[in-house]
This record gives structure tokens, sequence and C-alpha cells, in this order.
């Protein structure tokens, strides 16, 4: 995967056939998931999309309670907004002639949807695994649920997309 | 530490296993800064003919700074990447690169940071814009 910025705020995605392969189920996944009730799911994937709005009590806290239901409220829309960013990209697959590479061009907007919607797929991953510190440090060849393996493969590939789209940003002095 | 490990440097937690350490060469983002918001000072007499009360501007103003009594804290998490975490900071909260970056150590080493104080209602937005890139980010009355 590349990525170039070939305008002030465009940029040019580049996939080659696995990379786009993959990306594609990614985001087959993801879409299928968007459109999931939220109270069907698992309660690490509902406590993900309900949000918390705070770590202190909230118990007799009129104000909190009402920042939670807007909290709520928001990621509940921002699953129908990133449905609809999954069929767009989805179609613009579909519609592609050339698809190695399969190549997009995004602006500096989209490309933040876009990476934010990739991190979703890696934290859901994680919460629905329950992945910690330690299952990221470790080699995958010692993981040896096959699922729990593959699921933080992806957690990297994904991340790994992410680092290329957006470069270096940690400030060295 | 490969470039590639040191450039990726690259998460909070962990380093990018080296099965897919391709190269990755992103140019790096512009510079941004912090927006400042700008209390407007009141004007101390309107112009003849006008409706404008500045004590009542005053009193406002006052009220809002007062209002601004709300944290919101990123904490830290074993998934999102370092830069994507800076990247995030400047994206949303109009950090520069060197503030961004001292907010996100501060989340790795000692485990969060209170990256700004606002409204109930701007703090709310923006709890809910961090958690749209995938942070962990909570409010606090402070």
């Amino acid at each position: 995967m590349t990525s170039e910025q070939f305008a002030p705020g465009q940029w040019r995605l580049s996939f080659n056939q696995p990379e786009a392969d993959f990306l594609i189920n990614v985001l087959a996944r993801l879409g299928r998931h968007y459109q999931e009730d939220v109270s069907r799911m698992p309660p690490a994937l509902r406590a993900y999309w309900q949000g918390t709005i705070t770590r202190g009590e909230i118990a007799g806290k009129d104000d909190l309670k009402e920042s939670q239901e807007v909290l709520a409220e928001a990621r509940s829309e921002l699953r129908g907004e990133r449905l609809a960013l999954v069929e767009n990209w989805l179609r613009d697959y579909e519609l592609s002639e050339e698809r190695d590479p399969w190549k997009v061009e995004i602006t500096t907007a989209e490309r933040d949807d876009f990476v934010a919607m990739l991190n979703d797929r890696r934290m859901l991953i994680a919460a629905e695994l329950g992945v910690t510190e330690l299952d990221m440090e470790a080699d995958l060849s010692q993981i040896a649920n096959e699922a729990r393996r593959t699921g933080i493969l992806e957690i990297d590939v994904l991340g790994h997309f992410i680092l290329v789209m957006l470069g270096p940003q940690i400030y060295r002095p | 530490m490969s470039q590639v490990e040191s450039m990726l440097g690259a998460k909070i937690l962990t380093p990018i296993r080296r099965g897919i350490e391709a190269a990755v060469a992103g140019p790096a983002t512009g510079v941004r800064f912090l927006s400042v918001a700008r209390r407007a000072t009141a004007t101390s007499a309107a112009k003849p003919g006008t409706e404008t009360s500045p004590d009542i501007d005053v009193e406002e103003k006052l009220k809002e700074a007062f209002a601004r009594g709300w944290s919101i804290i990123v904490w830290n998490d074993p998934v999102n990447l370092m830069d994507y975490v800076v990247y995030v900071f400047k994206a949303v909260l109009k950090m520069n690169e060197q503030d961004a970056s001292r907010h996100m150590w501060e989340v790795h080493q000692k485990g969060k940071s209170v990256v700004g104080r606002e409204t109930r209602e701007k703090s709310e937005l923006i709890v809910h814009r961090l958690r749209s890139f995938g942070l962990n980010a909570t409010m606090e009355q402070a």
C-alpha cells in the first residue's frame, strides 16, 4: 500500500491485489457490524458503541446522565455515517476497472474518516477478544488460540495501513 | 531498532510486528496551532443609538469562563498507535505537533492526560469526536 499527496488536501492511495482483497474483506465485515442492533451485541461491543462519558460516579448527577445519553445518541448516528462510508468504498471497488493496483483518490477529510473507520475495526476486534497489552507485545507464533492470533494480526495490519496514510506524527526535536 | 520501527515508534503500547513492516513513508502533516478562543472583552461604552449592553456581555462572558469547569481526559489503551493518537489530537483538538506529542506521551506513561477544559456542552462534543476516532475519552467536572 502506498499513499501520496498529489495536490493540496488530495491523496492517492494504492493497494496491490492482496491488500485490496484484505481491505474489502475488512470493509464488508465493518458494514455488517454497523448494521447490527447494538442491544444484541456482546457486552464489550455494546459498551464500545454506547461510550462512557465519565469514569467517575454518575449516579445522582443529572447533567452527566444527560451527557451520557447525548454521547450514546451521537455514537448511534456515527454508525449510520460509517455504514454509508463503507458502502461508498465498496461501490468504488465494484466499479473500478483496474484492481491491481487499486487506486483511490480522496480528500484529507475523507482520509480522516477512512482511518477512523479502520481504527474502529481494530478497536472492535480488541474489545471482542479482550486484547491486552501483553497480547499486543507477544510474538504471534506464541499465541495458541487461532482466532486470537488472527485478530491481533488484523489489528497490526490495519495499524500499518493507518500509519502509511498518516505518516510519522510524533514531534521529535 | 530498524528505521521503520523507529519511525513507526508507533503505538501506545506495542510495536508493529516485523512481518508487516513494509516501508512506511508518508508525508508529515503540517503543524497546526492550538486555537485558543479569545474571550471577547466588553466594550466600555456602547455607541449611542445601539442596544448593546456591556454589563450583560461581561456577565455572560464571566459565566462562560466559570462554566469551563469540565476536564476532557484521554486514557491509555493497548491498541491505539502513538502516531495515530498524535494525529487525532492535532485534528480534533487543533494542537500543534509538540503539544499533541506531549499529551500522547503523558497518556502512554501516566495512563491518562487532561487534554482540555471546556463547558459541559463543548466537552460532550469533544469526547464524542475523540471517541469517533477510537480514543478512550471521558469528561469530569474539574
